[in-house]
């Protein structure tokens, strides 16, 4: 299990390198000075000039890459090229909103997810089985950004219950300012986890273990719970993993819509910006967290289940 | 105690019905309350507005963009100020008098007792001159505001006089009462830089009504009252700005309560006309921006005058505007926005354009190109769907054109020999540069010097170069405007430009509020007043 976790660690390392390089690579294919976008229509040709240099964007590009790299080991993002900030506190400033909205919007929706996967696939066949399949289905075809702006104009705008922007201050403010983007991020993930989970239950529901089970006399209520669901939750787990990018991808419309700081809408208006220095920050630590979290629900599905534990 | 005793009766009698009785009364009752407006409500005396961006240059001496000026014009003092209303014009703010003395020298005196925060002192003279030669000392991005400026004299405690080394007009719209016109203390900038150079984002003193209290980035700007400000006592102890990049948030925001005032997209225009939020007034204003199709006169395959001509001619502006600003926005008669000097009333092309021209000169030419014409847009909405009208309008005279849209990043590089060798590529662009209150803002970007820069036209024309540097000197209003309403026409002539639009402004707010608005409707937000 330690070798398997420090084999997936150097895995993790390697695509954070990866993705980097091939970010930096990809900023400057692209047209796009960030030297002009920062001084505006105004600046001389010396002045633009004076600035790529002082930006370190004359060198050739791995040159570029290899100094970023140097820079990170040495626990430097760089600096904002508008505002001249570390681009380390900018990011770390924005990062806790995408990661509060990320992990509550997971939190509510595997939660509700797992409940209903489990109700529909008890009551398989039934009409309420139906009803949730259909709704599970329909939830996973809205967009992020649909639901997140009918939530704003029901609840907010019409209904007048909750705030439309920003992410509020204190802690009451801040939760009562998360209830829409989190239902907004989060409600396709109901269905997606209650569809892998009902699918995955009926699967474990005819194993053979559990049928022993059932003949040993055990309530249905412990089979349930000890022998189907620590099993069936093991797909959802692995999709949560990996879906913390879609997460990502989803919070940087619902922070535009909401006008909430926040990782995502950093990185757009960065890269319009053509702030190279903050969007690679961004990614670097956005690209690590999702390796991070793809790392931890492997090594959970691991911890649940014995059969993955002994084939590491 | 009869009182706490029934409640305790109360308590012991809460059974299963009851509370789910009380529950669902609760719940019903929690949903038919505006909780929005009770839990989040605004304090009395804060107002609230979006920008479209967030602060990122608080320095006046290198500023960039609107949005930090809007910032400016509350934390820092200057001499003179726009006036709120409909007319563009100034009125003194710091100065208790100023005048041009002659074509070069203006004569000013500043209102005594006015205070920098931090204990830095009165504002004198001294500071008034060390704010302005920065600019062209630390070789700013911006330091073309001053033009000729030469020097500051410093003739009194509170008295100088602004020497320029030739007469410029903008001096008075531009200078002045915008961006670099706000006056800092030299010993509180020369402490926190030691060579007195740029500040960016954190401001060593404030002169204005107010100070920045609070920045929280992509969250808001917090601006409360300047206790050391003497002047006329701003309308609002506080001042929120939320940045919104997007106007269509802003808009559910202010309709949501979350915001007192709001610039509205011209899209929403006419169901806001219709049925416009509670208590809110909309007012509409015109935009200082200018909107046109450039031609590339470089490029090989738009070398021949009469095409240009012929796409000129096919282009109907009014269709254009109709279809990509809802009607709500007036087509363009040149770069020069109505209300300023140098607009002109009529184009030389008509509006609505004419085919049957249109036709004519493209036989001149020699028929439509082989190959299709690229026009270049940004993505957004509004301009792909005027690139989609103007590729429609050239096809009936059978012009063919392929539209390439770009990000805001490449987009504004696209033409900039800096950048590559994209601009020998582009042909088409759809291009729009917002504007300051002085006609020279805008012929600046087209005479020859620019080519390459900002003229992607890459229009030269040693007449209309000659008119430009002539204009910035003239004193008379009536002559400058007519030189600036002829360098229109040779830019027109030229076929390299269709003019299309100057867009619109409109703006909602609460009804007890009085917002001062510059006259394309942008805020002057110390001088709002009123309750929210």
């Amino acid at each position: 299990m330690i070798y398997y976790a420090m084999q997936r660690f150097l895995l993790s390392v390697l695509i954070v390198i990866v993705a980097i390089s091939a970010l930096t690579l990809m900023l400057h294919v692209v047209p796009g000075d960030p030297a002009t976008m920062m001084l505006g229509a105004r600046a001389t040709p010396e002045l633009i000039e004076q600035t790529r240099v002082a930006m370190g964007l004359d060198q050739p590009l791995p040159v570029q890459i290899v100094t970023f790299f140097g820079r990170i080991l040495q626990g430097n993002l760089g600096t904002d090229v508008f505002t001249g900030r570390d681009v380390s506190d900018i990011v770390f400033e924005q990062l806790p909103y995408t990661l509060v909205l990320i992990a509550v919007s997971i939190l509510w929706s595997a939660t509700l997810g797992i409940v209903l996967g489990c109700y529909s696939a008890l009551r398989a066949g039934t009409w309420l089985d139906t009803l949730l399949g259909i709704l599970s289905v329909g939830t996973i075809s809205i967009p992020a950004f649909v639901m997140a702006l009918y939530a704003v104009l029901i609840f907010a705008v019409s209904l007048d219950w909750l705030p439309a922007i920003g992410a509020g201050q204190g802690f009451f403010g801040g939760a009562v300012h998360l209830i829409l983007p989190a239902f907004a991020i989060g409600i396709s993930w109901v269905g997606y986890v209650a569809r892998m989970v009902r699918a995955s239950m009926l699967e474990v529901m005819g194993a053979p273990h559990v049928r022993m089970a059932r003949s040993f006399g055990l309530t249905e209520a412990r089979i349930v719970r000890v022998y189907i669901l620590k099993i069936a939750v093991q797909p959802a787990v692995t999709l949560l993993g990996t879906g913390v990018a879609h997460l990502f991808s989803a919070a940087v419309f619902v922070e535009v819509i909401f006008a909430r700081p926040g990782i995502g809408a950093l990185i757009v208006s960065s890269v319009n910006e053509r702030n190279y220095p903050v969007v690679l920050g961004a990614v670097l630590v956005t690209t690590a967290i999702i390796v991070l979290a793809t790392l931890v629900s492997d090594l959970v599905v691991a911890l649940l289940d014995p059969r993955q534990r002994e084939a590491l | 105690m009869t009182k706490t005793k029934t409640v305790s009766m109360a308590s012991a009698a809460l059974g299963r019905r009851t509370f789910l009785k009380g529950a669902a009364s609760t719940c019903l009752f929690a949903a038919t309350m505006p909780l929005g407006s009770r839990i989040w409500a605004q304090s009395g005396q804060t107002l609230r507005l979006s920008a479209y961006a967030d602060i990122d240059a608080l320095d006046p001496a290198f500023y960039q963009n609107g949005y930090n000026v809007d910032v400016m014009n509350c934390i820092y003092t200057k001499l003179i100020r726009y006036k709120e209303g409909r007319e563009w014009d100034w009125e003194l703010e710091s100065a208790e008098e100023i005048e041009q003395v002659d074509d070069t020298h203006i004569r000013f005196k500043l209102k005594q007792g006015l205070q920098f925060s931090g204990g830095y002192g009165e504002i004198t003279a001294e500071d008034v001159k060390f704010s302005f030669e920065r600019a062209i000392l630390h070789d700013s991005p911006v330091k073309s505001d001053w033009g000729p400026l030469d020097h500051v004299e410093v003739t009194g405690r509170y008295e100088g006089v602004i020497v320029l080394k030739e007469p410029f007009q903008p001096i008075w719209t531009i200078a002045l009462p915008y961006g670099t016109g706000h006056i800092v203390s030299k010993k509180a900038v020369l402490d926190a830089t030691d060579d007195g150079g740029n500040f960016g984002m954190t401001p060593p003193v404030f002169s204005g009504a107010y100070v920045l209290a609070e920045w929280k980035p992509n969250q808001y700007v917090r601006l409360t009252r300047n206790p050391a400000w003497t002047g006329p006592a701003p309308g609002f102890d506080e001042i929120r700005i939320l940045p919104m990049d997007d106007t269509k948030t802003a808009e559910r925001a202010y309709e949501a309560g979350g915001l007192d005032f709001t610039q509205i997209t011209l899209s929403s225009l006419a169901q806001y006309r219709q049925d416009p939020p509670a208590n809110t007034t909309i007012k509409e204003y015109p935009s200082l921006s200018y909107v046109w199709l450039g031609m590339n006169l470089d490029n090989p395959a738009l070398q021949d005058k009469n095409l240009r001509q012929a796409i000129q001619y096919a282009i109907n502006v009014k269709q254009i505007v109709d279809a990509a600003y809802f009607g709500e926005a007036e087509p363009a008669t040149g770069l020069i926005a109505p209300g300023l000097p140098g607009h002109r009333d009529h184009s030389a092309i008509p509006v609505e354009g004419d085919l049957d021209k249109a036709r004519a000169f493209l036989e001149a030419a020699g028929g439509p190109p082989s190959q299709p014409l690229t026009i270049d847009a940004l993505n957004a909405t509004v301009w792909t769907t005027m690139a989609q009208i103007i590729q429609a309008q050239l096809g009936q005279v059978g012009i063919p054109t392929q539209i390439n849209v770009q990000d805001s990043g490449s987009f504004w590089t696209l033409g900039m020999e800096s950048e590559g060798d994209r601009w020998k590529n582009m042909q088409l662009v759809l291009n729009r540069f917002s504007m300051l209150p002085d006609p020279y803002y805008a012929t600046s970007w087209f005479v020859s010097d620019q080519v390459g820069v900002w003229n992607w036209e890459r229009f030269s024309n040693p007449e209309f170069d000659k008119l430009h540097e002539q204009a910035l000197r003239e004193t008379d209003p009536d002559k400058r405007a007519a030189l600036y309403r002829q360098m229109q026409g040779i830019m027109e002539q030229s076929g390299a430009y269709r003019f299309l639009t100057h867009e619109g402004n409109p703006v909602m707010y609460r009804d007890s509020l009085e917002p001062a608005l510059r006259p394309d409707g942008l805020p002057l937000l110390p001088r709002f007043s009123g309750s929210v």
